[in-house]
């Protein structure tokens, strides 16, 4: 739904300047992502241009992309830039803890914990969540999957693996 | 004209076999069964379903992908209409007159049309990719390395000028994709390159994995900030059969749709995206009364839907006949067919032709499936649309997470997607964009292969590129492209475009 993410409006002639805009933070993420890659690339060789070693490609654009950076840095700070707005942390917080969750837990212990747990986890990102609901959703999917993918598809995904006891 | 109608012959012969009619139409069902939710588009869906078809042998899941991916498309345009949430930026046109047909209780007249353009859409660029197929792929004969790296290039840079957003935080981010995409070993000197010695790094990313956390659950990430609203259509669907009135109005659109969009959806750097858009522009522009656009005029459906299958459809051309993928939800079929041990490009029609002619074939049953299933299934799809988002996204998750682990049932792949999540919402938050990154990442390594291959010829002098006809030319046209982009005249009709 990129779609409806409507452009940026151009602040308004008089608004205060913010110095911290989002496009400093994003001409300043570059810098970063750029100077990091360097460092990553620099004991790799650079070749000749007759035979191009494996260093050339990752630093030519990494130094391309600090110069892009270096760009939109100084025009955020020359012209001023957007305002950076609200992070809500919750987001971003839970569902990558989820997925991580299901990724610790799915070779392991199996899909039927590791299933119920993505579902449980994630629904904290919303404040709409309605916990008995999520609850027995995440049973109901869960057992869906585990029909779906492991008996009726067949995939090799581990459903429960307790040591000693059970190995599905 | 023979060879094509043996060669079509020959694919029919594949695709109507009982078992991959059968998975045609499983593919196409559950396509839009996915791609029908609101928020979800074909990158997600098709990440979704790639371990449905695992199991199968490689021309029956060939079969089955299509099919998901036509499903994936028409379930966007269906919530498109019916929400008035398109599930991709080519669904974007079908909202502005088939949401309000859908308000004025004519949803149903407004999902009838857009099949039944779809379908014939889908008919005409289905012959028009068969019949490219064969000169197209002798014209990868001529393309040495200079001539594909030029082209890449060029692709690369029509994929910046078509994001949304800022030029130049575009051009940043295909180079994020180039960089991304070097990590890994070095194919030409086995160097491990940025994987700090983490063992799985050393295939290099996986782009199933990359997309998945970039783009699908950087969305989900969006859905859940923004607030909900959701304008389901509360009106009856009504008949989805259009009136003669309907048809009479529709034809001509489907026609002009059908030719922008082919002629579109082959230029390299997802051109296809242009065509829904173009189609709108024209038709407004050839109406006797203009104003009724945006009113729920039935040719602003039948018209850019027309326009958005039949680029959907020859985007395949430059995969099947170069091996480039134009876009990235052709990058992810690139991935898939991999998966299955296919390379697509001018050898799998040469090679393994039943396979070749199999997959056009069934471009044309996945269209007729649609117009088939659609039609009837209107009313079960708009069940769909009453499930909460609140339950949605963590099933959307759950999905996910089970896809990319039985990728390579490797948990390492779905924490790298987690990772992915976080980067691809501040990228978000930023006013980046992820589409050409992802392109940028698929065509990196063909690129520098082909850069480095194009250099060893000419001996390690880079005038090549420029004076080899083909390669300079394409050089040109990027160079054109890119500096139109930026003139500020250009600049005002973009943003008008994307706007609208």
């Amino acid at each position: 739904m990129a779609v409806d993410a409507a452009p940026p409006d151009p602040s308004p002639p008089n608004a205060p300047r913010v110095l911290v805009s989002k496009d400093l933070l994003a001409g300043l993420a570059l810098v970063v992502l750029a100077t990091f890659a360097l460092w990553a690339s620099a004991r790799l060789p650079m070749g000749t241009l007759r035979s191009v070693g494996p260093g050339a490609m990752p630093r030519g654009t990494a130094l391309l992309i600090l110069g892009g950076g270096v760009v939109l840095s100084v025009a955020a700070v020359v012209k001023g830039g957007t305002p950076l707005g609200r992070w809500s942390l919750r987001g971003p917080l839970f569902v990558s803890l989820a997925v991580a969750a299901f990724a610790f837990t799915i070779r392991w212990v199996g899909l039927a914990v590791a299933g119920p747990l993505v579902v449980i986890v994630s629904g904290a990102a919303s404040d709409e969540t309605r916990p008995v609901e999520l609850v027995v959703f995440a049973i109901v999917m869960t057992a869906f999957c585990i029909g779906l993918f492991r008996f009726a598809l067949g995939l090799p995904i581990p459903i429960l693996i307790l040591p000693g006891i059970v190995t599905i | 004209m023979d060879t094509l109608f043996t060669n079509l012959a020959l694919g029919f012969s594949v695709a109507f076999s009982f078992q991959n009619l059968g998975l045609a139409f499983i593919g196409c069902f559950v396509g839009t069964l996915i791609g029908v939710l609101p928020g979800i588009g074909p990158i997600a869906t098709i990440t979704m379903l790639l371990p449905v078809t695992f199991g199968l042998e490689p021309t029956g899941a060939i079969i089955m992908l299509a099919g998901i991916y036509y499903g994936a498309q028409y379930g966007g345009s269906t919530s498109a209409i019916l929400v008035n949430i398109p599930g991709e930026v080519t669904a974007v046109v079908t909202t502005l007159d088939g949401h309000e047909m859908a308000k004025r209780g004519r949803a149903g007249a407004a999902l009838g049309i857009a099949a039944m353009a779809s379908f014939f859409a889908g008919t005409f660029a289905t012959l028009v990719v068969a019949s490219l197929a064969v000169p197209l792929t002798r014209l990868a004969l001529v393309f040495g390395p200079a001539e594909y790296f030029s082209l890449m290039v060029a692709g690369l840079a029509f994929a910046v000028v078509l994001a949304r957003g800022s030029v130049p935080r575009a051009i940043a981010m295909v180079l994020g994709g180039l960089l991304a995409s070097t990590i890994g070993t070095d194919l030409d000197t086995g160097a491990e390159r940025m994987t700090f010695g983490y063992a799985p790094l050393s295939d290099g990313l996986d782009f199933a994995v990359l997309a998945m956390g970039l783009f699908g659950f950087a969305e989900v990430l969006r859905n859940l900030e923004a607030v909900e609203h959701r304008d389901v259509v509360k009106k009856a669907i009504g008949t989805v059969l259009p009136t003669k009135a309907d048809l009479r109005r529709s034809i001509a659109p489907v026609l002009r749709g059908t030719l922008l969009g082919s002629v579109l959806g082959i230029l390299p750097g997802n051109g296809a995206v242009l065509a829904p858009f173009a189609s709108y522009a024209t038709e407004k522009k050839l109406a006797k009364d203009p104003s009724r656009f945006g009113q729920g005029a039935i040719e602003g459906v039948a018209g850019p839907e027309a326009a958005n299958n039949a680029g959907a459809q020859t985007s395949f051309i430059p995969l099947l006949a170069l091996g480039i993928p134009p876009n990235a939800v052709m990058a992810l079929m690139v991935g898939a067919m991999t998966i299955h041990g296919i390379v697509p490009g001018p050898l799998v029609m040469v090679k393994s032709p039943l396979l070749f002619w199999g997959l056009i074939a069934s471009m044309w049953i996945g269209n007729l499936m649609l117009l088939v299933i659609n039609l009837p299934l209107v009313r079960l799809w708009v069940r769909l649309l009453d499930v909460p988002y609140r339950l949605m996204y963590p099933a959307i998750l759950l999905f996910s997470c089970i896809g990319l682990y039985s990728v390579k049932s490797a948990p390492g792949d779905v924490l790298m997607a987690a990772v992915l999540a976080v980067v691809g919402w501040a990228l978000n938050k930023l006013e980046f964009e992820t589409a050409p990154l992802l392109l940028g990442f698929v065509l990196g390594r063909l690129m520098e292969e082909n850069l480095r291959r194009a250099l060893a010829i000419s001996r390690g002098d880079p005038a090549t590129f420029v004076q080899r006809p083909i390669s300079g030319a394409l050089l040109a046209v990027t160079v054109l492209v890119l500096l139109a982009a930026v003139l500020p005249a250009v600049r005002r009709g973009r943003k008008k475009v994307f706007t609208e």
